[in-house]
């Protein structure tokens, strides 16, 4: 495994917002984590790129216990967040933005191949790169944010709402691309409201309600499952 | 550390792109620069002069104040504008009691080299052995008010750096044989050296080479802040800035960079306490009072903060509007402007907020950042 939550608790001061959540995301897979706002999504990304401290429970990423490992650490042995709510630098120029991602690196050539890289896989980036990342549409940031967290060269990315507030054009192309970047050998965890892309493009997911997870199962099992289908699909 | 790859890339076209004399400057070849450069260095190497100048001359200079030391002044607030603004520009920490730090210089100073100190049978240094070792103890002290403040952002970090200046204060109103109240030091040394006539070269009547010192320090500085905010500590300082968490998920290690910002900005403070001591031969708590910070930031976010000429024009504008206003009185009550200074500033100050809120030179990146912070409070 890549990635193993064990029994990972975590509380923002008295506020208990994760309740010993296992789960595992094996190389090379894409695995979604669903829920509705506040059941805790966020909450475990931020415990696995180390922004938050868990409380109880370990995580090992690697083989090797992560759980008390400082969150700049955690990206040099692989692990990269597109963070929620886009979190680009707005006073930097796309390449900028994309540089910053790859903060960790040293070797010039292999980073100035994967911002080629970004560039095929967003084409827009390309051309908005001397452009500040505050003056880009919500669409664009979000590219940006996946393509700066792709910098780092990461064995394990983590996405946080990919999809949030953009057009359904714009929903179906970003998923698109996750999906490439996953067959490049990436391995994706991410985090969704739109359960039914996130489900049908996933190979497995787990559902989180209140800090707690209440189901896994591979994406199409979910996408079937009555009780999901009702809770997170809107469809009767 | 400047073989990693973040060094930041030539923007020359995307920031600099228009508008302004900081435009203008920015789109000029090195050459032009750098004559620009050198004039501005020695227009203020002349300065001590400007009474000379006909006509424009004797608006420029001070009535109230004798004109060397009103520029001395200016070079001491300078530098706490510069240093006030690698945290607060730079790194974005908000910090109210930059005071704090220039206390501690001076007081360092003092207290290894004056009569009055408790420490004189044991030191009784000159100034120029004295300044490293307060500098020391300031940095030292800026890392002691980082440490426990790294978790800290925005208000709270603020009250809690207001509350550290004014510790400062207080220990020194408080300890009559240590820091010495109202009484002070006296008898601090000043800065070395003697001219050709064996007159020592830093005396009492002309503060003309104490702001040619100044100047000199400010030099050093503008240099060396330049070189770092270019390097891979400016980029750390710039993510932090813009987006802590974001930053975080980068790799960049913030509390590290947050504490280098504290130490960098506590030193340049307390190279102004140092200057400050020297020249002045006598502190005293009066001296330190949380205004002069207030001032201070007010300086910065005038002049723009994140931009370093921002901050010096800032810097030098704080204590020179108080100065002008020295010694010329008002039209109907005839009391001298000074005491209106604060009045006065205010009404300045919210002038150029509402006509210019990025500042009078704005740093073309937090432009961005308020524009960007507006989008968060009202989405469109």
């Amino acid at each position: 495994m890549l990635l193993e939550l064990d029994n990972v608790s975590l509380a923002y001061g008295r506020i208990q917002a994760l309740h010993g959540i296992s789960l595992n995301v094996a190389q090379g897979e894409i695995v979604a984590l669903i829920g509705a706002n506040g059941a805790g999504k966020s909450t475990t990304m931020r415990a696995i790129s180390g922004l938050r401290p868990v409380s109880e429970g370990s995580i090992r990423f690697d083989g090797q216990d992560i759980s008390k490992l400082r969150a700049d650490l955690r990206v040099v042995r692989g692990v990269s967040q597109s963070p929620e709510g886009r979190g680009i630098f707005p006073g930097m120029s796309v390449r900028e933005n994309l540089e910053m991602g790859a903060y960790t690196r040293k070797n010039r050539a292999e980073i100035s191949e994967d911002l080629e890289r970004v560039f095929t896989l967003f084409p827009r980036m390309k051309e908005r790169e001397k452009q500040s990342g505050g003056t880009l549409s919500g669409g664009e940031q979000q590219m940006l944010a996946v393509g700066r967290a792709l910098m780092s060269r990461p064995k394990l990315l983590l996405l946080d709402e990919p999809s949030m507030g953009l057009a359904p054009m714009l929903i179906q192309q970003i998923f698109d691309i996750i999906v490439e970047i996953n067959e490049q050998g990436t391995t994706v965890l991410l985090v969704e409201q739109n359960a039914q892309q996130a489900l049908s493009r996933a190979h497995r997911a787990y559902v989180l309600e209140t800090g707690r997870i209440v189901k896994e199962g591979t994406g199409a099992e979910l996408l079937h499952d009555p009780a999901v289908k009702d809770a997170y699909l809107g469809v009767a | 550390m400047s073989d990693t790859a973040v060094a930041p890339s030539k923007e020359k076209t995307s920031f600099r792109g228009n508008g302004g004399v900081r435009g203008w400057f920015g789109r000029q070849p090195t050459w032009v620069r750098a004559i620009v450069t050198v004039v501005a260095l020695v227009l203020a190497i002349l300065l001590p002069y400007a009474g000379d100048v006909p006509l424009i001359g004797p608006q420029i200079v001070t009535q109230g104040i004798d004109w060397p030391s009103s520029l001395f002044n200016m070079s001491y607030y300078v530098l706490l504008a510069l240093g006030l603004n690698v945290v607060v520009g730079y790194a974005g920490l908000l910090d109210l009691g930059y005071v704090g730090f220039f206390a501690i210089g001076a007081y360092g100073t003092a207290l290894l080299t004056s009569r009055d100190s408790l420490l004189y049978a044991h030191s009784g240094w000159s100034w120029l052995a004295a300044a490293p070792v307060a500098l020391a103890i300031t940095m030292a002290a800026g890392l002691i008010l980082g440490w426990p403040t790294l978790r800290l952002r925005g208000d709270y970090l603020a009250i809690v750096t207001l509350g550290f200046a004014e510790i400062i204060r207080i220990v020194a109103t408080s300890t009559p044989n240590f820091l010495r109240g109202d009484r002070g030091f006296t008898n601090i040394p000043h800065p070395p050296g003697q001219g050709s006539d064996g007159k020592p070269i830093f005396g009492v009547t002309d503060a003309t080479p104490y702001f040619w010192l100044g100047l000199g320090v400010i030099v050093v500085v503008i240099l060396g802040v330049r070189n770092l905010d270019r390097s891979r500590v400016g980029r750390s300082w710039l993510a932090i800035r813009e987006d802590e968490e974001a930053a975080e998920i980068m790799g960049v290690r913030t509390t590290r960079f947050k504490l280098w910002a504290f130490a960098i900005g506590a030193f340049i403070g307390g190279l102004g306490g140092v200057l400050f001591a020297g020249e002045q031969g006598f502190i005293n708590s009066q001296t330190f009072v949380l205004q002069f910070s207030i001032l201070v930031l007010a300086g910065v976010v005038m002049g723009g903060s994140g931009n370093m000429a921002g901050a010096i024009l800032g810097g030098a504008l704080i204590s020179y509007i108080p100065d002008r206003l020295r010694g010329i009185s008002d039209p109907f009550f005839h009391t001298d402007l000074y005491e209106y200074r604060f009045a006065i500033f205010g009404v300045v100050i919210i002038v150029i907020m509402v006509l210019r809120p990025q500042g009078l030179i704005p740093s073309r990146r937090r432009a961005m950042e308020l524009k960007d912070r507006e989008k968060e409070v009202a989405p469109q």
